[in-house]
């Protein structure tokens, strides 16, 4: 127990989560199940200070009791974007040396003919050739030639490479050949770091597969350095167990684990956002929400079904509409992120069209509306400008924001287009929140599911201002603004399990099946998890296994994943997965075919909850409206035009009482605004939720 | 709460700039969805893969009002389709629930068999506002070769299937006998009504979303915002047009001879001026005895392209953007066929004339260009039955190849043609699943060609060898003879290639255009694929940048001293010397654009 402003903490649960200019973190008390919050700033390229100050500003040392510490961090992403990782070399197939480069070969920049690729993360003279060739089958054409595979490592070294990656051709197939080769190289280069394909993606694909090794092992060291640095900062603490690290694919990983496979970390900071909105939405029994982020110079959003995330493998670092990005190809949350945020900048192009982003103010300068802030006009500006944000209580009073500054700039937008400055602020909000609706509209309308058949919860600083208005204009009757969302990401991942995914590919045909063919795979898979979790998918009643399958007609390329029951899989459980699949199917494309059905992917996914009790406290706080409101101020609600808003404090709300918009509920990180006509309360779980 | 205004009072809603800005977007958005569903539900790789189709939205009078392009090969040729109906049916034969199919390359098609336009008119309030068009390539048509295309037909006939434009559904009642008869006159059934269905489900999602967007904002307000979009387009397009450098550009250049004669010569006199831009071609060769033909659509869809490219390839696709655009060329030329000349590899000499006005303004307009690239979509297309199922595959697929270099650029190694886009080569794991064949080597094709001050780029080398018994093969490759060209005082690139390896010792056989070859198990297929054009003098390249192209084996050390005069360390990759052939001035041809 340690003492902190007179309250006795029991045993704390911590997650800390790194975003481009904060660091969060959240602890949640396990004797009483109270939240703590703490904010520093984020502090590249030695990130672990920025976690230790916020472990300092929530005085949490070597007298607290941590029993657990979830972290998400943006290192393997900085260090891809940046180019800050290792030399690396490549090892792959006699024959196939420029996969690497010559990539799929796209072009999405259509009519551009001064297109420039990718550069590729491993030049041509790091890319090694050694003969072995394997069929799709995973039969052996060509023997590994090992005499190849020593020469390459030499000359790999020579040429000053600190890590090697390995990818042949169908290595998922038959991973022998991988594994062979990284002997001899750990023989050759004893020390260096060392990344095989089927290690990191059993999926088919050479490029896909070589890129994502390749990346893997470039981020390799930068990111074993900085975990092994954060963990001698947390031992120093007493924290030297039950320490984790944020996956892409919304669970965490140990730290040993993580080291081996960093990729995985990609998506580290973003995903826990969207777990958290799932875990939410279960605690208040609303299984199917539409998550929804709003930062500074992104907003993000994911649909979760049936209390379910979607995870999918096709994820591209880099990509934008016209840049093919380097695929990754291992579990990644299923994000749409899209170019609007708080800091996103307004402009008018040369014909007087308004755009809004994807440039953004970013936290420096930062919005005009900041006391070093720019020229141009953001988001944020125009809220301020509408009144939607109090200049007084930006950020809980920490940025003293200026109104005039912020209306300056807007008059760059305003004189051209001759409208007036509230005309052009709120032409800005609305353009920012048609690029969000149909990034909603890209995770709903687009995969086949109705939004008005979903909540929808907002977070990250701008989530709460913009969640009525876009909720109104999708018909989805309920917002659901956590509390404090400014910080829910590192919430989320103080409420996430352990996760191991394993997907290899081998494509069956159902009828074209022998008894046993997919026992067996299922059961190579577990005894892979088995591997990871030190044997204990037997006997640990807590580790959940899940698997699903990426299946397809045949002819076809694209899979749905259908959920597949454990156990072994006879005629009945056969034909069961295929008539989900051909409704799955028809779900997602509109239409069923008469066609043999095939296996695609085959996908085990094990969690293993780490004591966070999903079922969140409730609280009951009893009191009258009226103590919460802090005044009224006039804003502007876009077309039904300036009303004077009610003014709440989000804190001294009490629980359960039904109040009329318009409003905003104030709080230091964000600010809800709820439109006239709407209604809001805030339930048992501190959540305020308004109703359309 | 926000908009809700009803059809009624649609007039009446401001036409402010920023709810026309949202409308655009969203019927932006519709093509979007357009093009993911038939993406998503195609089953044939030329479509899924190579992205061989496109979609859009026009008016009710067939102007294009917003198009998703998975290619570039389709601008300009969703029009043509709505107004071939209109013509065909006229206004009060058009009724609400039918979907019209045309493939006629002289008429509403434009292109070639091959590709099925779909066309849903679409209504609001009973009254035809809108159509939306799919155009997707089908693996089969019909027609005398697998595939339904080839490089020796003589006339059409022997293509595929036509439908001039016909009713596919008539008030929403299906025409089953359309159905029955594509059915058996092509050689893969499911496939083609497979894509088929995947482009009538990419129309009907249209339509739908088309009305919900009237519905919400009134549809006088939606024909507000496409006039504006048009009219901002139009604008914006001029602004760029001025930019350009007013002169007249006049190039040629030379297509491969065939079985009947050649070479062919193409050309171009391109005049630009403040408020036109001029393409005539006149002097272009008359058409061909082989399917090296276009039809006059194909060649405005061609001038569009690359003239999108010089003005401004980021901004958005509609009718407006081509207003200031004029295209001149006699009947029945290689640009202009008639009916009955073959046309299916249309897209060969849709790219060459691209081509040729890229290569009359590269100089002019070195900041949206490059030098030359390899142009030929270089496909290769091999059919048998696989080895391991016995059922029929057809392997169709174009290749990625060399680009040219720019001022301050070195050339792009391995990207598709300038008439694919986003456009993805098979992976070698999945076609050795697919397909009967294990692909033996799959690399850059590295030749000192296209040097430069700065460099082309290479092409690739890749090598299929058949595990089927017996398969057809043939190969549509074009800059066989005459490969990319040199700007600015850099070298041409390097030649496209098919290659026939055989397996019992015969001679190999080296070629560009060829049909129906029949391989047999243990021969190889050997697609190369050409360097891109080099720019700038050779002996002008940094020498750090020779040296880097020698430890990439991009060239050898000799390369590096005799074009480029650079004496470079084999072991160390260090320059040692300079050649003295780098200081003299060197002065070049200027060639005959004036």
């Amino acid at each position: 127990m340690s003492t902190v402003d007179g309250h006795q903490r029991g045993p704390l649960r911590v997650a800390t989560d790194i975003g481009g200019t904060f660091t969060d973190l959240v602890y949640l008390d396990t004797s009483d199940g109270s939240i703590g919050l703490a904010k520093a700033s984020t502090t590249p390229p030695e990130f672990e200070r920025g976690v230790v100050d916020a472990l300092n500003k929530a005085q949490i040392d070597a007298t607290s009791d941590v029993v657990s510490f979830a972290h998400g961090s943006t290192v393997v992403i900085n260090a891809l974007t940046e180019r800050k990782g290792s030399v690396t070399a490549l090892i792959t197939t006699a024959g196939f040396r420029d996969i690497l480069e010559i990539t799929r070969a796209n072009r999405p920049d259509l009519f551009n003919l001064r297109f420039a690729k990718p550069e590729p993360f491993v030049e041509r003279a790091l890319r090694f050739e050694v003969r072995e060739r394997l069929s799709y089958t995973g039969e052996v054409l060509t023997p590994l030639d090992e005499a190849d595979v020593e020469r390459a490592a030499k000359a790999a070294a020579a040429a000053g490479a600190e890590a090697i990656a390995i990818c042949f051709l169908h290595s998922y197939a038959n991973p022998e050949h991988e594994r062979r080769c990284a002997e001899v190289v750990r023989r050759v280069l004893p020390g260096v770091s060392v990344s095989m394909s089927h290690e990191i993606s059993m999926e088919w694909r050479e490029y896909e597969r070589t890129s994502t090794t390749v990346l893997n092992a470039y981020v390799q060291r930068v990111a074993a350095r900085y975990l092994d640095r954060l963990a001698a900062e947390l031992e120093t603490r007493g924290i030297d167990r039950q320490r984790y690290v944020m996956q892409s694919s919304g669970g965490t990983t140990s730290f040993e684990h993580a080291k081996e496979r960093p990729i995985t970390l990609v998506e580290s900071g973003p995903v826990a956002g969207i777990m958290g909105a799932a875990i939410i939405g279960q605690a208040i029994g609303r299984q199917d929400v539409i998550a929804l982020d709003i930062g500074g110079t992104t907003a993000k959003t994911s649909l979760i079904e049936q209390g379910k995330v979607k995870v999918t493998t096709d994820y591209r670092i880099g990509w934008e509409p016209a840049n093919p990005g380097y695929p990754v190809k291992v579990p990644v949350v299923d994000i749409v992120e899209i170019g609007a945020g708080g800091g996103s900048i307004a402009w008018l192009d040369e014909a007087l069209g308004l755009h809004v982003g994807p440039r953004s103010a970013g936290a420096k300068p930062g919005p005009a509306c900041y006391p070093e802030g720019g020229a141009e006009p953001t988001v944020t500006d125009a809220n301020l400008i509408a009144g939607r944000i109090d200049p007084e209580y930006f950020l809980g009073g920490e940025i003293a924001v200026s109104l005039e500054r912020a209306r300056t700039a807007m008059s760059t937008i305003a004189d051209p287009l001759g409208v007036s400055l509230d005309e052009a602020a709120l032409g800005v909000i609305r353009v920012a929140n048609a690029s969000m609706v149909n990034a909603i509209k890209l995770v709903s309308v687009r995969r086949g599911h109705d939004p008005r058949d979903f909540d929808l919860v907002a977070f990250g600083g701008g989530g709460s201002m913009h969640a009525a208005a876009l909720a109104a204009e999708l018909r989805i009757e309920r917002v659901i603004i956590p509390p404090a969302p400014g910080l829910f990401s590192a919430w989320g991942m103080l409420m996430t399990e352990e996760r191991g995914d394993w997907l290899r590919t081998s494509v069956m045909q159902i009828d074209a099946l022998r008894p046993g063919d997919l026992d067996a795979i299922w059961h190579d898979l577990e005894r892979s998890a088995d591997d990871h979790f030190d044997g204990q998918t037997d006997h640990d009643p807590s580790l959940i296994l899940t698997r699903s399958a990426d299946m397809r007609y045949k002819g076809q390329e694209h899979t749905v994943k259908v959920p597949v029951a454990a156990g072994p899989m006879g005629a009945e459980e056969l034909a069961d997965v295929e008539s989900r699949f051909a409704e799955l199917h028809e779900r997602h494309y509109t239409f069923r075919l008469d066609a043999p059905v095939e296996f695609v992917n085959f996908h085990l996914t094990a969690l293993r909850p780490l004591g966070a009790s999903r079922d969140l406290p409730r609280q009951q706080r009893d009191g009258d409206v009226g103590e919460a409101l802090r005044g009224k101020r006039m804003v502007h609600f876009d077309q039904q035009g300036w009303n004077e808003a009610a003014i709440y404090e989000r804190a001294r709300l009490p629980t359960g009482q039904t109040v009329d918009g318009p409003a905003v509920v104030e709080e230091a990180s964000a600010s809800t605004l709820v439109f006239p006509g709407q209604r809001f309360s805030v339930d048992e779980w501190s959540n305020v939720v308004i109703e359309l | 709460m926000p908009t809700s205004a009803s059809p009624a009072d649609a007039n009446l809603q401001r036409l402010d700039p920023f709810s026309l800005e949202i409308v655009s977007e969203g019927l932006i958005a519709i093509s979007d969805e357009m093009f993911v569903t038939t993406q998503r539900t195609s089953q044939s790789t030329i479509i899924y893969e190579v992205l061989d189709f496109a979609v859009g939205l026009t008016d009710a009078e067939g102007g294009l009002i917003t198009q998703g392009n998975g290619v570039t090969l389709f601008l300009g040729t969703l029009g043509p389709g709505v107004r071939a109906s209109l013509d065909r049916f006229g206004l009060e034969g058009i009724a609400e629930g039918d979907i019209l199919l045309t493939n006629d390359p002289y008429g509403g098609g434009g292109t070639h068999l091959s590709d099925v336009t779909v066309l849903m008119p679409i209504f609001y309030d009973g009254e035809l506002v809108s159509f939306a068009i799919n155009k997707a390539h089908w693996t089969e048509v019909g027609g005398k070769d697998p595939g339904s295309v080839s490089t020796n037909t003589t006339e059409i006939y022997q293509e595929g299937l036509q439908f001039p434009v016909v009713k596919l559904y008539d008030a929403g009642v299906p025409n089953v006998a359309v159905f029955d008869v594509i059915a058996a006159n092509v050689r893969v059934p499911t496939m083609s009504i497979g894509d088929l269905h995947a482009q009538l489900a990419s129309v009907r999602l249209a339509a739908r979303r088309f009305q919900e967007l009237a519905e919400k904002y009134g549809i006088a307000f939606v024909q507000a915002s496409i006039a504006r979009m048009r009219a901002r387009s139009v604008e914006l397009t001029q602004r760029e047009l001025e930019r350009l450098p007013a002169g007249v550009y006049e190039v040629e250049d030379w297509v491969d001879a065939d079985e009947h004669g050649g070479p062919y010569r193409i050309c171009v006199k391109v005049t630009i001026s403040a408020d036109a831009f001029v393409c005539d071609f006149t002097g272009t060769h008359g058409q061909l005895l082989t399917p090296m033909n276009c039809t006059r659509t194909a060649l405005k869809s061609a001038v569009q392209l690359i003239f999108k490219s010089l003005t401004g390839p980021e901004l958005p696709l509609n009718e407006g953007v081509f207003d200031r655009l004029e295209v001149i060329c006699p009947d029945r030329t290689m640009f202009t066929a008639e009916r009955p000349a073959p046309v299916s590899t249309y897209w060969e000499v849709l790219v060459r004339i691209s081509d040729l006005v890229w290569k009359a303004l590269a100089e002019a307009v070195p900041a949206r260009t490059t030098a030359g690239h390899f142009l030929s979509l270089c496909c290769d297309l091999i059919s048998g039955n696989h080895p391991d199922s016995d059922e029929l595959f057809i392997l169709f697929e174009p290749n990625a190849g060399g680009w040219g270099a720019g001022q301050g650029k070195d050339g792009e190694r391995a990207l598709v043609s300038i008439g694919d886009g986003e456009t993805y080569m098979i992976p070698v794991e999945v076609a050795e699943q697919k397909y009967g064949v294990v692909v033996e080597q799959y690399r850059l094709n590295t030749t000192s060609a296209g040097a430069g001050k700065w460099r082309g780029g290479e092409g690739i080398v890749k090598d299929y060898r058949i595990t089927a018994e017996a398969v057809t093969v043939t190969g549509i490759i074009g800059r066989h003879e005459f490969p990319a060209w040199g700007a600015a005082g850099g070298q041409d690139g390097s030649p496209n290639e098919m290659h026939f390896i055989y397996a019992d010792g015969r001679p190999p056989e080296v070629t560009g255009m060829i049909s129906g070859v029949t391989l047999h198990r243990g021969d190889i297929v050997r697609v190369v694929t050409g360097s891109g054009g080099g720019w700038g003098e050779p002996l002008e390249r940094d020498p750090a940048l020779v040296a880097g192209d020698v430890r990439n084996e991009f060239i050898t050390v000799d390369d590096a001293d005799a074009i480029y005069g650079v004496d470079v360390d084999p072991q160390t990759f260090a320059v040692q010397a300079l050649s003295e052939r780098r200081s003299t001035p060197v002065t070049r041809d200027e060639g005959n654009r004036s």
